[in-house]
């Protein structure tokens, strides 16, 4: 029994340490090719006439119907310029470069499908977590902050945000996005804000992979915007939230998301200053998570706790969700859209590096899955439980967590981002509920916020220099690369930087606007309010009528 | 006017990592001063301004 003890723990110790190994064990060496014998042959360049030879169906054949598929799409399906000459090779080449386009466009749509689809988990996660009397209002915020951070974005917001941003190659090149406001500091730009693209109408945007841009972008925009409503949940006036939510779509998240991703001066700094490839995003955890993270902590603050949360001396009181099955449906369901988020984030499928959607989507998935255990594990062990809440607070913290490095890193790095995000999210709730006393009902500002900062930093240490998005990131020449992969530490200062711009500017300018919400709107409802619970006073009608307790008369 | 501290000493962490930028070129250097801003600026939040609205929080006024 020993011996097969021994062995077990021997098989264990040797399966974890099997994958580390493997990732950081220098590629072997190729095998040595087989010597040749013959010189290859020649390739014979295609003439139009070989075009014009096509075996094509013939019309009789098409009209027979094609259960197999071996008749429908072949060269009579290629669009030709002039009929007289028949196929060219300019005619083949432009086909080929559409379909290319096409499949970048087809893409980076349906995954931009996928993350609108992420409303609806929020949706479902904040309302569970909240408490029945306010479940109308709490859907009703998640609900329209679809609506009212598009406005905001669609107005002013991407212009902002990519009216510079220049080539996108992806998606045809997207040249009327081509002017971004700059200043110089210590004697280099620093792009600050794009100026093209107002009503997506503006200087030639109305453009068709403008509008592919504009949709992913928009509903990533929105995603910042959601987190927000749940850390207000239960005491937000609804007239506040509108007020604020616009601000933040128009102005808070666009501005950060030029800096890292329009061409602004973060994503520079591996230019300009040497630090390694600029500032790195992949899909979000900064430019989304945590700056909807951070404004959800300076809303929080402003708005205070609900009433009950703390004792009068201080002390945490638990506020228990209404409905732990939508809560969990809901985690499940923003799993899902994140296949859109992080993957979709090549803006392409068919491009430099395009075949990395593999790699991007497993590693999403793995660091979910070590963020659910991480955080399970943490509350067993801590308090007795697998706490379920925290379970799937745990599964959203490894996905946001890996959201910036899902395109850098390998397997081995996403579980290893994930766990450690697992475990984070449980800490970090309990310092802002403790230490901070700030209330946040769904634990937004931890999941968003604190791990958002997290899966930034950990690109500086995880990635591993084997991406390739057509040799270059952000206009610097290789991939890129981390501390444990060899980097000088140059790309973890670029990548600090970017979390300090996040606590510092990104964190001022979301107080600075809901101050002043709060002074003209004020951001609060009255205590009154609060204790009967926001339905009827702020929406007008009940979330679930038919569970009000009745006093007979 | 703890309000208007708190928010200038959250900048000021975020000024001293941009001039980070020009002060040093060397990694470490920059590495110390990013870390002195990140430093800076929680303290602006956590230290100031939510001090400030603890010091007036709802749960106190009982």
């Amino acid at each position: 029994m020993k011996t097969l003890n021994r062995s077990l723990l021997g098989l264990v110790i040797a399966c974890c340490l099997a994958p580390v190994g493997f990732a950081q064990a220098p590629a072997a060496a190729p095998a040595a090719a087989p010597a040749a014998t013959a010189p290859a042959p020649t390739p014979k360049p295609i003439t139009d006439a070989d075009l014009a030879n096509a075996p094509v169906p013939t019309a009789d054949a098409r009209a027979k119907g094609d259960p197999d598929g071996s008749l429908t799409g072949t060269a009579s399906d290629i669009t030709v310029t002039d009929a007289k000459k028949g196929i060219t090779i300019g005619d083949l080449a432009n086909q080929v470069g559409q379909n290319k386009i096409a499949v970048n466009f087809v893409w980076t749509l349906v995954t931009g499908f996928l993350v609108m689809f992420m409303q609806a988990g929020f949706a479902i996660v904040e309302t569970g977590l909240c408490r029945a009397k306010n479940a109308n209002h709490t859907m009703m915020m998640n609900f329209m902050v679809y609506g009212v951070g598009m406005l905001a974005y669609w107005l002013i917001g991407f212009a902002i945000q990519m009216g510079g941003v220049g080539a996108e190659a992806n998606l045809g090149g997207t040249p009327p996005l081509s002017a971004e406001y700059a200043i110089t500091l210590f004697g280099k730009p620093f792009g600050l804000w794009g100026q093209n693209g107002l009503f997506l109408i503006h200087k030639g945007t109305y453009d068709v992979g403008v509008m592919v841009l504009f949709l992913f972008q928009m509903v990533f925009m929105d995603t910042a915007l959601t987190i927000v409503t749940g850390a207000a949940a239960e005491r937000w006036k609804y007239a506040a939230f509108v007020v604020s939510s616009f601000l933040m779509g128009a102005f808070t998240y666009p501005l950060f998301a030029n800096w890292a991703w329009g061409g602004g001066w973060l994503a520079n700094l591996g230019v300009n200053f040497g630090l390694g490839k600029g500032y790195c995003d992949f899909a979000g955890s900064g430019v989304v998570h945590a700056v909807g993270g951070i404004t959800a902590l300076a809303v929080s603050m402003i708005i205070g706790p609900r009433i009950g949360k703390y004792t009068r001396d201080g002390k945490s009181n638990a506020i228990l969700a209404h409905d732990i099955v939508i809560v969990l449906t809901g985690c499940f369901i923003l799993a899902f859209g994140w296949f859109g988020f992080n993957p979709g984030s090549t803006l392409g499928a068919s491009s430099n590096g395009g075949l990395r959607i593999g790699s991007i989507a497993v590693n999403t998935m793995l660091a979910g899955m070590a963020g659910s255990f991480g955080a399970m594990l943490y509350m067993w062990l801590r308090y007795g439980k697998p706490d379920a809440s925290m379970s799937g607070n745990g599964l959203l913290a490894g996905l946001v967590a890996i959201t910036a490095p899902s395109g850098f890193v390998n397997p081995v790095g996403a579980v290893i981002i994930g766990l450690i995000a697992g475990v984070l999210v449980c800490l970090s709730v309990e310092f802002v509920d403790k230490v901070m006393r700030i209330d946040d009902p769904v634990g937004a500002i931890s999941v968003h916020g604190t791990n958002g900062l997290w899966g930034v930093i950990s690109i500086g240490l995880f990635a591993d220099g084997k991406s390739n998005y057509g040799g270059s990131w952000n206009g610097v020449t290789g991939s890129v690369t981390g501390l444990f992969y060899g980097d000088n530490g140059g790309q973890m200062v670029a990548q600090l930087i970017g979390v300090v711009t996040l606590v510092g500017f990104v964190f001022s300018l979301s107080f600075v606007f809901n101050l002043l919400v709060d002074w003209f709107v004020g951001q609060r409802v009255s205590a009154k309010t609060e204790l009967q619970g926001l339905d009827l006073p702020e929406m007008g009608a009940l979330g679930y009528p038919e569970f009000e307790l009745k006093t007979p008369s | 006017m703890l309000i208007l501290i708190g928010l200038l000493v959250t900048l000021l962490g975020f000024l001293i990592s941009v001039l980070s930028l020009t002060l040093t070129s060397s990694v470490g250097g920059r590495l110390v001063l990013v870390l002195l801003g990140l430093a800076v600026s929680l303290f602006g939040i956590i230290g100031l301004l939510n001090k400030h609205y603890l010091k007036n929080a709802i749960w106190k006024k009982g």
